[in-house]
């Protein structure tokens, strides 16, 4: 097979087609300091303005050639857009992602989906920072997207007890909620779509099952997964944190061209559960893996979650911000000199 | 110090802090919910040190930063020798201790042990519920100390079976019976708190 560009390798992947070799790229936040440092962006700012954005996204790929270019890069955007205010640590130098500071909501009924979803809070810097990514990057690199799923973007307008806590004792109330937040979920989506995003993940972290069980997950969350996969564009990708194969099966019934896992996982026994033809993207550890650990550490970690599954070279999570410059570097060449067996 | 909700985990902390203070020893208390806490407003104003969401099982690794941020804080101004760590009811101690980690360059922190509160009077529901057994066995998992808590409220049998239980579920674990009304197992834990440290 003729090489790839890259947003080829990964459309391709994502679609179900062949590829020459996994593609090395992610749908979560990715941005690290070498390249900030490089443009002279503080991190603070980046979140804002969608030309520092899409500046920062895409230099993950001129600077390494990490294939694909993801924006935002923080966890509050929906949140924010729906009521919630967020701290930006305006007056911190280091890198310190956004947090919800004040919550905006206490039940369904308190939910305001913006009349104006294309201009409600930073949807439209989100957007305008696509529509700059693909003018810098033309059709050379894959731009994605991502958006919390219903319930951990429940778990950013509402006191996090709370939602926990009505959702094991009264899940009809939390069902409500969700149902609310997965309209504007699928809305979101469709507005990075005109904007020009490739592939988009939908981030359900809060779904982890080392706090839900599988029971609740199945009946309380899967069904709205179920509707925003069907109605949101594609290709499109679920992740949840945690160790998630004791509902991989349930994961993958929600209909997502790829799953996601994080480095928890067996992925041996992911792989086994959803067969060979399934997309399944993870899972190796950007914490002990990419940030803390050594250089010569990373390829070895690469290839073990290929051998374990893996359809694609792609982190567990985001990327910690203080990845090395040498750590980012031997991701990008551990599939050097090795034969990778292509499904 | 994580638990299930209404474990008891603020009234253990403000009498830990006590216990420690009166030994000499400056604690810092950092809390998902300030409500419960007796605490000087003008100390979080003057210091910031809010941070939401501790440990909620969502999103974990973009609070690291913000938190290691809360932490310097405290070192740079009051600089205390402990920081107590209430998250949220649902919280799960590794991700914390791993969040921690992953901020904290080598030797910057030291890690005291996981304490799990986990309530006698309610341990049929705890264990048996299958909706809140999954995020109570994870942080009992994860415990290096189990405080069986509110045990003056419970008969003895069934105390017993209940640290039998918790014992299957996490064999290494210290389980200390504690009372925080009658003062059961206050000095034994105040003890491994100071004992138990691992430098990260």
């Amino acid at each position: 097979m003729a090489s790839l560009t890259a947003k080829e390798r990964v459309m391709k992947l994502l679609n179900g087609e062949k590829v020459d070799r996994p593609p090395i790229f992610s749908g979560m936040g990715n941005v690290i300091k070498p390249v900030l440092d490089k443009s002279g962006i503080v991190f603070s700012r980046v979140h804002r303005d969608p030309d520092l954005m899409a500046k920062a996204a895409a230099g993950m790929y001129r600077e390494f050639k990490f294939e694909c270019a993801v924006v935002p890069f923080d966890l509050g955007v929906e949140a924010e857009a729906l009521g919630a205010r967020l701290n930006f640590y305006d007056e911190v130098e280091g890198l310190l992602y956004p947090t919800v500071k004040e919550k905006c909501v206490t039940s369904a009924d308190d939910v305001k989906i913006p009349s104006d979803i294309r201009n409600a809070g930073r949807i439209p810097v989100v957007a305008k920072a696509i529509k700059a990514l693909r003018r810098e990057l033309g059709n050379d690199v894959a731009i994605g997207t991502y958006v919390l799923g219903p319930f951990t973007l429940a778990g950013q307008v509402k006191e996090l007890d709370a939602l926990y806590e009505e959702s094991f004792l009264e899940p009809e109330k939390t069902g409500k909620l969700l149902e609310k937040l997965s309209g504007f979920i699928v809305e979101v989506f469709k507005v990075y779509q005109e904007a020009g995003a490739d592939y988009f993940t939908l981030r359900e972290m809060g779904g982890t099952s080392d706090v839900m069980s599988p029971r609740s997950f199945k009946s309380l969350i899967k069904p709205h997964l179920k509707r925003i996969l069907s109605e949101m564009p594609r290709p499109s990708i679920l992740h949840i944190c945690g160790d998630t194969n004791a509902i991989i099966t349930d994961m993958a019934e929600c209909g997502a061209d790829a799953v996601s896992v994080d480095h928890k996982n067996c992925l041996a026994e992911t792989r086994q559960k959803l067969g060979p033809k399934a997309i399944i993207l993870g899972n190796f550890d950007p914490i002990k893996v990419l940030h803390k650990g050594a250089a010569k550490g990373v390829g070895p970690a690469v290839i073990e979650s290929l051998n374990g599954g893996a359809s694609a070279v792609w982190p567990g999570c985001d990327l910690w911000p203080e990845v090395p410059k040498e750590n980012m570097e031997a991701l990008m060449t551990a599939l050097q000199d090795i034969t990778i067996k292509v499904a | 110090m994580a638990g299930w909700l209404g474990s008891g985990k603020t009234t253990l902390i403000i009498a830990l802090s006590k216990g420690l203070s009166q030994k000499g020893v400056k604690v810092a208390i950092l809390v998902n919910e300030i409500g419960a806490i007796p605490v000087d407003g003008r100390v979080i104003q003057d210091y910031g040190l809010t941070v939401k969401d501790i440990g909620g099982g969502c999103i974990c690794c973009q609070l690291a930063g913000s938190m290691m941020r809360t932490l310097r804080l405290l070192r740079e101004g009051p600089n205390p020798d402990f920081v107590i760590l209430e998250p949220t009811g649902i919280a799960v101690p590794h991700a914390i201790k791993e969040m921690l980690i992953s901020a904290a360059p080598s030797g910057e922190i030291t890690l005291g042990p996981t304490i799990v509160l986990f309530d006698t009077t309610r341990a049929t529901k705890l264990l048996g519920y299958e909706t809140l057994q999954r995020v109570v066995t994870t942080q009992l998992r994860d415990a290096d100390i189990i405080a069986l808590s509110k045990s003056d409220a419970v008969e003895e049998e069934a105390l017993a079976g209940t640290a039998e239980s918790v014992r299957v579920i996490n064999p290494r674990a210290q389980i200390i019976r504690l009372s925080v009304t009658n003062g059961d197992g206050m000095a034994a834990l105040t003890r491994v708190v100071e004992d138990m440290t691992v430098t990260v």
